[in-house]
């Protein structure tokens, strides 16, 4: 069973198709980046994984529970971090801890011990009682990390990982992510950067105007191109040749 | 050519954003426009019909009274009663204009996104100072535009005023309204300059203390002497008397108004020019205050370390709150989200301070309240008893309209983290539900009992009166819970403003036909026991069962709605 399934996924926003039938499966211990440019269905698509949005055909599930009809237990096994990471400004960074805890039911005592490692693991400690509105948008991304990992979800959507982060922070959190991975974690990580996805993606999904262009690991993508093709060469050749059918094909871009 | 200044720029732009505004109505489902376009008119139709038939009344006392004397005397006196209730008026209007610019400009001037792009460009803080200021008078002052003037064409109307009158109004309007808004301004901006590191309980403390004293003041300056005298309308002249003063702009308005209305164009110019000149010294030192305190607050409010002393003010600790420990036998998740909602009210200066006023208002109105119970006829104290509960509904259903129906809005932009918990959106809305009614209930339970009490009524009465209050409070917490779930704006970060959209005037309005229907519900059957003693518990059955039935409905339908609304909504 795949911890991350879409079926035929679709969404409509009135005349404009978001997402077109899109076909995904993320085995459970797997990190696997979306690819694509500005527009191409990225977080329409992780909205409806994550129950934010619901789909106008298909199914998405997470650890085998339909996101649309088993909403609660999908969430029990989910954690979400938006790219743009909007919390209660007027708590500090331990209270929005303690919320998230209590949203999951986690026992008190689960929380009390959880919730100082995970402030440290973020390296936000320093600030954690200390109103959000203070915070910059690194710390709240930081935060939004701890808030994701609290509750030991076994599925993490991520959106954008890296906006307003330190290179430290990025090299130490992309660790971690790895070492989860490892250990069971299953990640689908939605980025722009392609120098990321080729750091720390086991397979690699390329989307544009929500269809699915190539899925699989990086040799199989660059396979697409031939040898010697980056994965920044077979992204312009795969996106811009969608945008432009009479482009030159992907091979003589990259003799 | 030349460029146009960046104030001008500033307010074109808030101009277009008003006609969006007004434009995105279209895409509101079109029985809630006409719905509360038809009950603005109403409204306003009803303040005009209401003011005239006062006007109509006093003229005739005033005949009445001096009926021997002569029909001249008569009008003179329908004009002193006049001229004093509007300065009466006119005072209370101030006042309440003060608070709500104060509150209003700390919103526009501290909280607005809009500042911190606007501190980066380089216009000069009294034009970003000014560009506020606008939008403050202006949201502030429209809702005293929109009810007085039909109370002040019904007077121009009835007394057949000179055609100067209908133009005076709009003149000295504006003036009149950009004093209070000036004050309030300059308020807010010395209170976060000053205020902003003091702990809030000695904080609130204060101002109450403050507050009890200046009711005292105005209790002893208005106090009524026992209507049975004989003079009594000397009386009623003499205390509405006491609330003009030349010092005052409500004065200034009240003279000038009334001056136009006489024809005497000479005294209206100078009350006029009065208004006028006050209202430009106190925009220019608004301004200049602006310039002197405006950054300085906005920075210690924004930067960490001022955020951590504020953080301090507000009793934000580390370890376990009282709150939380208060609030422990609750199960989760509900605790958690109770502990947020409180905290983040207590934590929002706007939100609370206007929750005191709210709830000085209610003891206000209680403790004016006369013990003359065992002096009035059972049937006058049955009347006092349901204009009572009605007062108390009505001040609780404002109440709820401005903090009930945002709860589900103001989770705004955080609504993912809620969305993403393993919890129903039915489970959120009943949770806010019942939060409301724990909250207000506390609040009007406690001021019906006093009233009550004070009032002396019978036993029966009195449960009777806690009864249809609790049912109101439970009715009107659903209402506003429901309709805030049914139409909510994630966008707005600002209570006011969210009340202030189409979905809160509904809500206002949904929530004054209930609490008609529950009054008019208490009126038949006292009325009905009045006429038919025999019928007492039989009738009265019946009233509680129609307030029963009107609750449940109140409650459930406006939920439901609002339940499914919220199951459907994409973030």
């Amino acid at each position: 069973m795949s911890a991350i399934q879409t079926i035929g996924l679709t969404k409509r926003y009135g005349a404009t198709l978001a997402v077109d039938r899109l076909d995904l499966a993320v085995p459970a211990g797997e990190l696997f980046c979306f690819l694509g440019p500005n527009g191409a269905g990225k977080t329409t698509t992780i909205k409806m994984l994550v129950g934010l949005a619901r789909p106008t055909e298909g199914v998405a599930s997470i650890g085998g529970f339909d996101v649309q009809r088993q909403p609660l237990e999908a969430k029990r096994l989910l954690g979400y971090i938006p790219d743009m990471p909007h919390l209660y400004d007027k708590l500090t960074g331990r209270e929005m801890l303690r919320l998230v805890a209590g949203l999951y039911r986690m026992p008190a005592a689960a929380a009390a011990e959880l919730i100082p490692q995970q402030l440290e693991l973020f390296e936000i400690a320093h600030v954690a009682d200390r109103p959000i509105e203070g915070y910059s948008h690194g710390m709240r991304q930081k935060l939004s990390f701890a808030a994701c990992f609290l509750h030991q979800p076994s599925v993490v959507v991520i959106d954008e990982p890296w906006v307003g982060l330190d290179p430290q922070s990025i090299r130490r959190i992309r660790d971690d992510l790895r070492r989860r991975a490892r250990e069971g974690l299953t990640v689908l990580l939605s980025t722009h950067s392609l120098a990321l996805a080729e750091q720390l993606a086991d397979r690699v999904g390329i989307l544009h105007r929500g269809r699915m262009l190539a899925v699989g690991t990086l040799d199989e993508i660059r396979g697409h191109a031939g040898g010697g093709a980056s994965l920044e060469d077979v992204f312009l050749v795969l996106t811009s040749s969608e945008d432009d059918p009479a482009a030159p094909p992907l091979t003589r871009e990259n003799p | 050519m030349t460029a146009p200044s960046p104030l001008a720029a500033l307010l074109r732009a808030q101009v277009v954003m008003g006609r969006r505004w007004v434009a995105s109505m279209r895409s509101e489902s079109r029985l809630k426009v006409v719905f509360v376009a038809a009950s603005a008119a109403v409204v306003w139709a009803g303040v005009f019909l209401f003011a005239y038939g006062l006007l109509e009344l006093l003229e005739r006392f005033g005949r009445d009274l001096l009926g021997n004397v002569g029909t001249v005397s008569a009008v003179r006196l329908t004009d002193l009663v006049l001229q004093r209730l509007l300065s009466a008026f006119a005072l209370t209007v101030l006042v309440l204009l003060l608070l709500s610019n104060a509150l209003a400009a700390f919103a526009a001037l501290y909280r607005s996104r809009e500042v911190a792009f606007l501190l980066q460009t380089p216009i000069p803080i009294s034009t970003l100072f000014l560009s506020r200021f606008v939008e403050v008078v202006t949201f502030s002052s429209w809702a005293l535009g929109f009810l007085g003037a039909p109370a002040l064409l019904a007077y121009g109307m009835q007394r057949g005023v000179p055609w100067g009158f209908y133009l005076a109004l709009p003149v000295f309007f504006v003036p009149f309204v950009v004093i209070p808004a000036a004050g309030g301004s300059i308020a807010a901006m010395a209170l976060v300059r000053l205020l902003g590191g003091i702990r809030r309980g000695p904080l609130l403390l204060g101002a109450l203390t403050l507050g009890g004293l200046l009711l005292a003041l105005f209790r002893a300056r208005l106090a009524l002497p026992d209507l049975s005298q004989a003079e009594t309308l000397r009386t009623i002249l003499d205390v509405l008397g006491r609330t003009r003063t030349p010092w005052l702009p409500s004065s200034w308005l009240a003279d000038g108004l009334f001056a136009a209305a006489g024809g005497r164009l000479g005294e209206a110019i100078f009350y006029l020019l009065l208004l006028v000149a006050n209202a430009a010294l106190l925009a220019w030192l608004a301004t200049a205050t602006a310039e002197a305190l405006f950054f300085r607050g906005w920075s210690a409010r924004t930067d960490p370390s001022g955020l951590g002393r504020a953080a301090r003010a507000a009793g934000v600790g580390g370890g376990r709150s009282a709150l939380e420990t208060m609030l422990g036998p609750l199960p989760e998740p509900a605790r958690s989200l109770v502990i947020k909602d409180l905290r983040l009210f207590w934590r929002d200066p706007a939100q609370w301070s206007q929750f005191v006023i709210f709830f000085g208002l209610m003891a206000l109105y209680v403790a004016n309240m006369r013990h003359r119970g065992s002096e009035l006829a059972e049937g006058w104290r049955s009347w006092i008893t349901i204009l009572n509960t009605s007062a108390t509904m009505l001040i609780l259903a404002t109440l709820t309209t401005r903090f009930v129906f945002p709860l589900v809005s103001l989770e705004g932009r955080r609504f993912w983290i809620l969305g993403l918990a393993p919890l129903t959106r039915r489970f959120l809305v009943a949770q806010k539900f019942w939060l409301a009614v724990a909250a207000t209930s506390t609040l009007t339970i406690g001021l019906a009992l006093l009233s009550g009490l004070r009032l002396r009524l019978a036993p029966g009465e009195l449960a009777f009166s806690l009864f249809a209050i609790v049912a109101t409070t439970v009715a009107l917490c659903g209402l506003s819970v429901g309709l805030g779930a049914l139409y909510p704006n994630l966008v707005e970060e600002s209570p006011s403003r969210i009340v202030s959209g189409l979905g809160g005037t509904l809500n206002f309005i949904l929530s004054f036909l209930l609490v008609a229907a529950i009054a008019a519900a208490q009126a038949f059957m006292a009325q009905w026991r009045r006429l038919h003693p025999d019928d007492g518990p039989m009738v009265m059955l019946g009233a509680a069962g129609f307030i029963l039935a009107l609750t449940a409905l109140a409650t459930w339908l406006p939920l439901r709605a609002g339940v499914r609304n919220l199951e459907s909504l994409e973030l």
